[in-house]
């Protein structure tokens, strides 16, 4: 898919991927592609760990995109699994992943999401934490995508680095709704990729019926991270110019 | 009363006992704590400590520790084994009423 080309080859086996956005900007659809392309293409099995939304939501939606999750848990390719932060942070030394991890086997993991995880927490042990989980899906050999919500209120910019998780992650992704001309529109970053000369560019996607699609990059704006892209002023000026050009031929 | 229809009687005995069914039915990969089972559901801990009780001992429910918690799950091949049981004896009452 053309993330793979932003990524210049995709994400690096055993990565941890920290996938962050606004409610809304795709980020349950992307993990799902993420598992659902590592089965069908690269005979990885996954695992998607839902803390939030009931597994029966997760397997209706995920039809809605051609994806029959059921079939693959059936093949025994792929495990959904519904649970609570605590649990997972209780879980001592054998955690409630092992086992599932094991019988697929596992190369790849979903979790949805470590926001919810910070709900669990104290805020200075969330790192602690996060970094407890990561370091264990690593020794487990496995490429992991972190889910995270972030605020986006009208206008204003987010980053994700202030949430003190961007230097436990090899790679961020992050998913913004952005406004152009009185328009919603939805844009893609990597923030972030260790060991790669990434597309650096903030580009356009849509969720169409068969997953994410990205678009070009949106090289006649700027000020798009805050939320509120504007024409950059050569755009402008050459609008101006096909305005007049335009008045000039109308006599 | 048969074995059959006294396990009926018990796994519809109370609506949050089949809330609780419902749910497990629906998300078998559900693992979760007595307290994030109720939440699911809309309910307390407390509320529905009783019903994870009984279902537990009828089979349906089973736990598992993880560290210091405990966990609930469907055990698929237990309930498998139930609906089966209850499935019949739902067929063979409908037959009577026929005859």
């Amino acid at each position: 898919m053309e993330l793979d080309e932003m990524l210049r080859g995709g994400f690096m086996e055993g990565d941890a991927v920290l996938l962050a956005g606004s409610a809304g900007t795709g980020k349950t659809t992307l993990a799902l592609q993420y598992l659902v392309t590592g089965i069908t293409r690269f005979g990885e099995p996954g695992i998607y760990v839902t803390f939030e939304e009931l597994p029966d939501q997760i397997y209706r939606d995920a039809k809605n995109f051609g994806w029959d999750l059921r079939s693959l848990e059936e093949a025994n390719k792929f495990k959904l699994v519904c649970t609570s932060p605590n649990l997972l942070l209780e879980s001592g030394t054998q955690t409630i992943l092992d086992e599932v991890i094991k019988e697929l086997p596992a190369k790849r993991i979903a979790i949805d999401s470590l926001s919810h995880l910070a709900m669990y927490v104290q805020e200075n042990q969330l790192r602690q934490e996060a970094y407890r989980l990561v370091r264990h899906l690593k020794t487990r050999e496995l490429s992991s995508l972190l889910l995270w919500e972030v605020n986006q209120t009208g206008g204003s910019s987010f980053s994700v680095t202030e949430i003190g998780l961007s230097f436990l992650v090899d790679c961020i992704v992050v998913l913004k709704q952005i406004e152009i001309e009185s328009s919603l529109r939805k844009a893609i970053l990597i923030q972030k990729m260790r060991g790669s000369d990434h597309d650096k560019r903030l580009r356009e996607f849509e969720i169409t019926p068969g997953g994410f699609k990205i678009e070009s990059a949106f090289s006649e704006y700027e000020g798009l991270m805050t939320g509120s892209g504007r024409k950059v002023a050569s755009e402008k000026f050459v609008e101006l110019f096909r305005g007049a050009s335009g008045k000039t031929k109308s006599r | 009363m048969s074995n059959a229809s006294e396990t009926l009687a018990r796994l519809l005995a109370s609506e949050i006992r089949g809330d609780l069914l419902v749910l497990f039915h629906r998300n078998p990969g559900l693992i979760d704590t007595l307290d994030g089972v109720a939440r699911r559901i809309g309910r307390t801990a407390a509320t529905i400590e009783q019903d994870v009780n009984d279902l537990i001992n009828l089979g349906v429910l089973k736990t598992r520790v993880f560290g210091k918690s405990q966990a609930l799950l469907l055990d698929r091949e237990r309930d498998r084994e139930i609906l089966e049981t209850v499935a019949a004896h739902i067929k063979d009452t409908r037959e009577g009423e026929t005859l």
